[in-house]
């Protein structure tokens, strides 16, 4: 022990920029939204884009995106990923749709059952990943073609309606409280979003399991060695996709009181944006859970103020790939900018 | 005409009498530096990165056919020096003149282009491609665009002739060891036509059979003219190798010696205090025995080649003291631990395993760390740490269920055990906020040290604990470990370098094909060591 006599906790120097990139989410949906409040139209002087109704449309439309982006900071995190996230979505929406209406089971067993699929589904995958080490980005490719195949088998590859009521071919009327607002403001979707939201970022940050899954994916062999459990963690990720892609499949049939086999398509790619644009880094070890939910909002937001000022889909498309770009090109800019700093150190 | 002689010999493998015909080669008269012109000049070399003032102004030659040595510990400046010369560090102040012309390097592609490669320590070679590829990478011989895959082939296996390394251009690099490695990319910088050649601690990953090469090949090239700086932190190396040494610390030059300048006159030039400091006394009567083998082998469940499994294997390591194990590199020294750890291999034991006099299963990584033992490989970024996190992340990497009751992260726990650590360990800067990239080699290997043994271990193995690591902290790390042990520690430790086991160990084990063929007790007589661990080998 030094004989200073002062203890004294030396704090590192952060430069600007890094500080830029933990928190470049949100500041990015902190200036889609100054963009919004410019660039809205206005009715009768009040700026529609941050009115209580629009605010709330907003985040009830990445509701189901988002859910799958919190289950996909986990995996992310831990070095990996999950292609199969918006298939086991339509799979499970099927699945609700058909056991409910189809099958008259109660939202007791068939909510259950769904969720217990879905997490299944998504540690298989893990398993086969990790212990026949085959590469996550494969095996989930062909989770996802696996899922969409189940789900048209599921559904006689037809759309299923929801119907409400009692009696054979209706589902209870309480699941279509999914598609309501509470207060009628914040639609019900959202809440189960945010609150899972809550519930991931804690685990994340404040649980053993959160440190197991930065230390798997910051430095897998240095995890093995300091004997954290390094297979249960990978296999574990990919349950916690998959149990995100089934709450999102439900929400998904509650909202939208149907199952369709091919809902879902490309949801994925959406859930890894906002996940990179929340500044996880796709190599792993690094991310934060609020990145993600920020992220996954401003991609929202960003989709709103197009639409509210009639861009076409075409330009969202286009403005969508700009900003993921432009959340890249910083990591990366960043990460140089440390290791150069880092060389001069020795 | 004696010294090429005995380089041929070398090349050979015939290094059995390396000490004799070492010191007669070296008793013949070298070329004077001093009356050399110096191709290199650099004067008044001044960089700074923000309030750190790496360079204060350094002067540096460097003559053609001259092997100059740079010392120094981490922070003493000698990579930002070296960075100056390779272009990768563009200096404050200052001026570098090659062959008495004034250059400035704005990138490394400059200095390559002048003729100045640097072999760094962390090789620059692409492991999935084979020998040749890398030999000619960037710089392909093609003919009208498509590559004369023979050519190279036939070029690259003349210049490994060269580099005296008997490989196959065609092997892939992953399949090499790292003392291939090393030659390997000393062949890379011949093929680029190098006349200055920067090497950064060429030997820290070399058993001593292959850094007497690695030397041979040296020799060979101050031979041809190439001036070599050889940057290093092995005192031993020194007489075997410079034609002089210039010293540095905290960005200055302390201190030039002669080759055969003493050793303990250039530690302390280097740190301040005298040689005999670096161990410590050893410890009074050792305890019960912790980790017993007898006749003991192991069987992995899927057979590697390259990889020694212990084949019979008798040591006893016992509460307080410290046991090495030396033995030619592939002897099996990294494989006994990794077996006993249960690391990177799945197998089972045969024999007697006994851990504090009662039978043990060692199967597995948890079974290792539940009857107590701790692992400190030789690979401290590969499997020591994630350079990535925190140092506090890391410190309690291995001891996450103490910080966190139930399952939950318990800020206040963490935050003691780190603190606790860092100042056990005495790991600066004491942040346990830093990135851990940030930290210095020798810092780093102290925040492994403490991860592993934050878990209270009865036994800790540990793998090369000093390589990269400078004469500063690794009498640091000789003491801690010292008095870890008189707390009831039994430690197991594999070193390359011999004069540190003797130095550090109780007893010493000589390791040869996967057996432990013989012990010797303190203060061992190093040539009897190197006789009995070489002399094997010559005979298989």
């Amino acid at each position: 022990m030094s004989s200073t006599g002062v203890i004294r906790v030396a704090r590192p120097r952060r430069g600007g920029l890094a500080w830029l990139v933990r928190f470049q989410s949100l500041l990015g949906l902190i200036l889609a939204i100054i963009a919004g409040m410019v660039f809205s139209p206005r009715r009768h002087g009040h700026i529609l884009f941050i009115a209580p109704d629009n605010i709330a449309n907003i985040i009830r439309s990445v509701s189901e995106t988002g859910i799958l982006a919190l289950g996909m900071t986990f995996v992310i995190i831990a070095a990996g990923i999950d292609l199969s996230v918006g298939a086991v979505l339509g799979l499970c929406s099927v699945m609700t749709a058909t056991l409910l209406v189809n099958e008259g089971w109660g939202l007791v067993t068939t909510l259950p059952l769904v969720i217990v699929t879905g997490t299944l589904f998504g540690a298989a995958q893990g398993g086969l990943s990790t212990w026949f080490r085959i590469q996550a980005f494969i095996v989930t490719l062909a989770g996802l073609q696996v899922a969409r195949g189940l789900s048209l088998i599921a559904s006689n590859n037809a759309f299923i309606n929801i119907n409400y009521g009692q009696g054979p071919g209706n589902a209870p009327p309480s699941f279509a409280i999914l598609g309501e607002r509470v207060g009628g403001v914040f639609p019900v979707a959202t809440l189960v979003f945010l609150a899972l939201a809550v519930v991931a970022a804690l685990v994340l940050t404040n649980t053993r399991y959160g440190r197991y899954v930065f230390a798997v994916g910051g430095n897998e062999r240095a995890a093995r060695l300091s004997g954290i459990p390094v297979d249960a963690v990978k296999v574990s990720v990919y349950a916690v996709t998959g149990f995100a892609s089934a709450i999102a499949g439900i929400v998904h049939a509650g909202q939208f009181s149907f199952g369709s086999p091919n809902d879902g398509t490309g949801y994925e790619l959406n859930a890894i944006a906002a996940v990179v644009i929340g500044g996880t880094d796709l190599f792993g070890g690094a991310g934060s859970m609020i990145g993600t939910i920020a992220g996954a909002i401003m991609l929202g937001a960003l989709a709103n103020i197009l639409q509210l000022n009639d861009v076409s889909a075409a330009m969202q498309l286009l403005a969508t790939g700009a900003i993921i770009v432009v959340a890249a090109a910083l990591q990366t800019f960043v990460a140089k900018r440390d290791a150069a700093s880092r060389q001069t150190k020795a | 005409m004696q010294q090429k002689q005995y380089n041929k010999e070398l090349a050979r493998g015939r290094a059995a009498n390396d000490q004799s015909a070492g010191l007669q080669t070296w008793a013949q008269p070298k070329p004077d530096a001093g009356l050399m012109p110096s191709v290199l000049q650099m004067r008044g070399v001044q960089k700074r990165y923000g309030g750190v003032h790496a360079l204060r102004g350094v002067d540096f030659d460097l003559a053609a056919g001259e092997v100059h040595v740079l010392l120094g510990e981490n922070g003493a400046g000698k990579s930002t020096l070296m960075g100056v010369l390779s272009g990768a560090v563009s200096p404050d102040a200052g001026e570098l003149r090659l062959d008495g012309q004034p250059m400035r390097f704005g990138s490394p592609r400059d200095a390559h282009a002048a003729g100045i490669a640097m072999i760094p320590q962390e090789l620059d070679l692409v492991p999935g491609l084979d020998i040749a590829a890398n030999l000619f990478l960037g710089q392909e011989h093609s003919v009208a665009g498509v590559l004369s895959h023979r050519r190279m082939r036939a070029q690259a296996q003349e210049l490994l002739r060269r580099a005296g390394v008997a490989l196959d251009a065609g092997l892939a690099v992953a399949s090499l060891r790292m003392g291939e490695r090393q030659l390997v990319a000393i062949a890379k910088a011949l093929a680029a036509q190098a006349r200055i050649l920067i090497m950064d601690e060429p030997t820290a990953a070399l058993s001593a059979v292959e850094a007497d090469h690695l030397f041979a090949v040296v020799r060979e090239l101050r031979g041809r003219g190439v001036g070599i700086v050889y940057i290093s932190h092995r005192l031993e190396e020194v007489p075997r190798i410079a034609d002089r040494v210039t010293v540095m610390r905290d960005g200055v030059v302390v201190g030039q010696a002669a080759a055969d300048a003493p050793q303990g006159e250039l530690v302390r030039m280097l740190v301040g205090r005298p040689f005999s400091d670096l161990f410590p006394p050893r410890a009074v009567a050792p305890g019960a025995p912790v980790l017993t083998l007898r006749h003991a082998a192991f069987a992995p469940d899927v057979p590697r080649s390259g990889w020694q499994a212990p084949v019979d294997v008798s040591l006893t390591v016992r509460a307080g003291e410290i046991v090495g194990l030396t033995g030619l590199m592939g002897v099996g020294r990294t494989e006994l631990m990794s077996a006993l750890y249960g690391f990177g291999v799945a197998g089972h034991w045969r024999g007697t395993v006994e851990m504090y006099g009662r039978p043990v299963r060692l199967d597995g990584i948890r079974a290792a760390r539940g009857a107590g033992i701790a692992f400190v490989t030789d690979d401290r970024r590969g499997t020591g740490l994630i350079l990535r996190h925190t140092v506090a992340r890391n410190v309690v990497m291995s001891t996450l269920k103490r910080i966190t009751p139930y399952g939950l992260v318990s800020r206040k726990r963490e935050r003691a055990e780190v603190l606790r650590a860092l100042d056990a360990y005495d790991v600066r800067p004491r942040a346990p906020e830093a990135r851990m990239v940030n930290l210095s080699g020798g810092n780093q290997q102290k925040v492994v040290f403490a991860k592993e043994l934050m878990s209270d271990p009865r036994l800790l193995l540990l793998d090369e604990p000093t390589r990269g690591v400078d004469v500063g902290a690794k009498a640091e790390i000789y003491r801690r470990l010292r008095g870890l042990t008189e707390s009831g520690l039994g430690v197991l430790v594999a070193s390359s370098e011999l004069p540190e086991l003797i130095g550090l160990c109780d007893r010493i084990l000589v390791m040869h094909a996967g057996r432990t063929i013989h012990e010797f007790g303190p203060n061992a007589d190093e040539a009897a060591v190197r006789e009995i661990s070489e002399g094997m080998s010559l005979a298989a």
